[in-house]
């Protein structure tokens, strides 16, 4: 609530700012029309609304840090906290509690004792969000008072905007690079605990996997955790069976729109391919589950064979395949029309036919694209998680028949997290390990994929 | 409505277009021309931009097709078989009338797989000691072989500009055609290249029927022996080139090539 307030307070001022800003260039420009002025009034107002704006959002970063220390602080020192339990854990749900109804979020205390931080708690909350008000207001008047004194007709107001502009968009970009490094740090860390109760040899190379979430943590069992038929069910379901099913289909529906069809046609199938790339992974699931699993199993069934089941890795892969055909075929798509007419044209004076320009000239000069989005899709397929629990279960099978039972890395990682195993049990951490082997196999893919396509493209530029 | 300088056939014709009209959906781009292409003389067809030469040309191949909202009426003869016909095998056509480009189009492929493109889709050569044959002799007709023999797995692409037209014009040779249609070949070159370039169709001409489109007049008047003025989709004028460069009959002939419009 209240770094909202603050922020709103700090646009209001801003665009005050903004509007002083403005008039004070407009008033030079009048005063003497004939000298050309650096920067255009426009500019010297977004540089008054950035100096107001941008140290109140930094401000109110920190302040939305250190404010509820600062409030617990003055509530510890309360008479009323001398009660407080000694004990960590109770001691801090006495404290959430007061802070939950001081801020009107819970109706009444469950621990009596905590009602005596009540009061000191509200008190501090007020206090304290009037101290941030008025920071707030002062270094916005601060930054605005700075910049507007600077508004001079020779200052180059402009440079400093557009600079300013850049930092924006470059931080903008840190966020999603940050958030990378902060999930990989994560699963890092994570991994490393689970190494450390469970050998890195095991996990890598056990062929038998069923953690015991109810085991002793002290000691796990190493040879249960062996996570082999976790990364050939990935293998399998995701990179083998969807890739069978999706490579040649998208590329031949890429082919087929960009080359043949008519562009009535292309107008009507193209969304409708990318509709199929927005349907809910669960719907795809259902499907999966209640009528290709099931008619696989017939069919395997009236081949003879007694033990087909109703969830196969099959059933899984084919679905998935047919989930990403969009992702092959929208890029291949893309990067086929990209390709310049006068390539194909060179071709055609040549006396080459459709299909062998395609073969010959249109392929290989789209491969970058071509391979981007089968990456793409791979990526989909190993981290799809829905389609196989729901078609291809969640035991762990070493197998290369694809009417078997299987299970992959995810489907792993959420049997595990929300498994009934406390945070620090192997088991649970399992997770973490596998996340991290999935990161870097994906990782390693890209890279591969990256330079497979720097030997083998054919650039036409 | 044409002015002919010459009984056309006399000539003893490789390829003879008779009334071909093209319409591009409703507007018409080419009206009723007529002409016949000689095996032994460079054919330049000049005018102004947007007369409907290089669409003309395209006609000879059959690029047109590859415009959907293009449509071709009249007759071509390619020694007396009529190429507009259906029954027409335009991958047959295309491998004995070849093309050149306007802007340089090498494929983004080795110099050698550039050359051997067309020799392989028409099966050319049985064994590869036959293609290396075929690439070691286009590029020599080309004039490139000194150039890039040593370079032969480079990209096409990595050419100099007037280099990668030559390349062209050897790919398109390496099929061995009968015609070359070349569409302004050297409009997007600088002048040495351009020089060359015209060398080049001065020794390939008599071997090759050649069918040259270009705006610069002082380069039909260099490399062609026959020339033809187009203007607003008709054929003005054609004739020998000294003739309608010296002595033009029509009056939009003479403002074109003295320079007074175009």
């Amino acid at each position: 609530m209240s770094p909202i307030t603050l922020i709103i307070i700090a646009i209001g001022l801003g665009l005050a700012g903004w509007l002083a800003g403005r008039a004070k260039a407009w008033s030079f420009q009048k005063a003497s029309p004939d000298t050309r002025p650096v920067a255009r009034p426009v500019y010297h107002a977004w540089y008054v609304a950035v100096w107001v704006v941008i140290p109140v959002l930094a401000f109110v970063a920190i302040w939305s840090i250190i404010a509820p220390q600062l409030i617990t602080q003055s509530v510890l020192a309360s008479p009323g906290a001398q009660n407080l339990p000694s004990f960590g854990f109770e001691r801090d749900a006495w404290l959430a509690e007061a802070r939950a109804v001081a801020s009107g979020n819970a109706p009444g205390v469950f621990n009596d004792g905590a009602e005596a931080l009540v009061e000191p708690y509200r008190a501090a909350i007020q206090r304290y969000t009037w101290i941030g008000i008025v920071l707030t207001v002062v270094i916005a008047f601060g930054g605005g008072v700075f910049a507007f004194l600077r508004v001079r007709p020779d200052f180059r107001a402009r440079t400093r905007v557009e600079r300013t502009v850049m930092i924006v968009l470059l931080l903008a970009s840190l966020v999603a690079i940050l958030t990378t490094f902060g999930i990989f740090a994560s699963l890092v860390f994570e991994t490393i605990r689970f190494f450390g109760m469970v050998s890195p040899v095991d996990f890598l190379f056990g062929t038998f996997w069923s953690p015991d979430p109810m085991s002793n943590p002290e000691n796990p069992d190493g040879s249960r955790y062996g996570a082999i038929p976790l990364f050939w069910g990935t293998i399998f379901i995701g990179a083998i069976i969807a890739m069978i099913v999706a490579i040649p289909l998208g590329l031949m529906s890429a082919i087929y729109l960009t080359q043949y069809a008519d562009p009535r046609l292309r107008a009507w199938v193209k969304p409708a391919l990318e509709i199929l790339a927005g349907v809910p992974t669960v719907v795809y699931g259902y499907f999966a589950a209640l009528t290709v699993a099931p008619a696989i199993r017939d069919a395997a069934m009236a081949l003879g064979m007694t033990n087909a089941s109703t969830e196969s890795a099959l059933a899984a892969g084919v679905v998935m395949g047919v989930m990403i055909i969009p992702f092959v075929s929208s890029m291949a798509d893309d990067s086929i029309a990209a390709v310049p007419s006068a390539m194909r044209d060179g071709s055609y004076a040549m006396g080459a036919t459709k299909s062998e320009t395609i073969r010959r000239v249109l392929f290989p000069a789209a491969l970058p694209g071509i391979v981007a989005g089968i990456m793409l899709a791979v990526s989909r397929a190993i981290g799809e998680t829905m389609i196989v629990v729901m078609a291809a279960s969640t035991a762990a099978n070493l197998s290369a028949n694809p009417l078997e039972r299987m299970t992959t890395v995810t489907v792993q990682i959420v049997k595990m997290l929300t498994g009934e195993g406390s945070f620090d049990h192997p088991a649970t951490l399992s997770a973490f390990a596998l996340g991290f082997v999935l990161f870097l196999v994906t990782l390693a893919l890209n890279f591969i994929a990256l330079r497979v396509v720097k030997r083998f493209r054919e650039a036409y530029e | 409505m044409t002015v002919i300088h010459e009984n056309m056939e006399d000539v003893g014709a490789k390829m003879k277009a008779r009334d071909v009209s093209v319409y591009y959906g409703n507007k018409k781009a080419i009206d009723e021309v007529s002409i016949d292409i000689s095996p032994d003389y460079v054919t330049a067809f000049i005018g102004p931009s947007g007369c409907g030469k290089s669409t003309f040309l395209r006609c000879f191949n059959r690029m047109n097709d590859t415009i959907s909202v293009a449509r071709v009426t009249g007759n071509i003869e390619l020694e007396g078989e009529n190429i507009l016909d259906d029954t027409m095998d335009v991958v047959q056509l295309r491998a004995r009338v070849g093309m050149v480009f306007q802007k340089p189009n090498p494929f983004p492929k080795s110099i050698y797989e550039n050359i051997a493109y067309g020799p392989k889709i028409h099966g050319l050569a049985e064994k590869k000691a036959d293609l290396d044959l075929i690439v070691e002799k286009s590029l020599t007709r080309a004039g490139l072989w000194d150039e890039v023999k040593d370079r032969l797995d480079d990209s096409g692409t990595a050419l100099s500009g007037g280099q990668q037209q030559r390349l062209c014009i050897a790919r398109a040779i390496a099929v061995d055609p009968e015609v070359i249609l070349m569409d302004e070949p050297a409009s997007a070159l600088d002048p040495i290249a351009t020089a060359k370039i015209e060398e080049l169709i001065d020794e390939l001409s008599g071997r090759y029927a050649i069918v040259i489109v270009t705006h610069s007049m002082q380069q039909a008047a260099r490399v062609s022996q026959r020339t033809a003025f187009f203007h607003l989709g008709k054929m003005v004028e054609y004739g020998p080139t000294s003739d309608i460069f010296t002595n033009p009959i029509e009056e939009r002939t003479k403002d074109y090539i003295t320079g007074r419009y175009g």
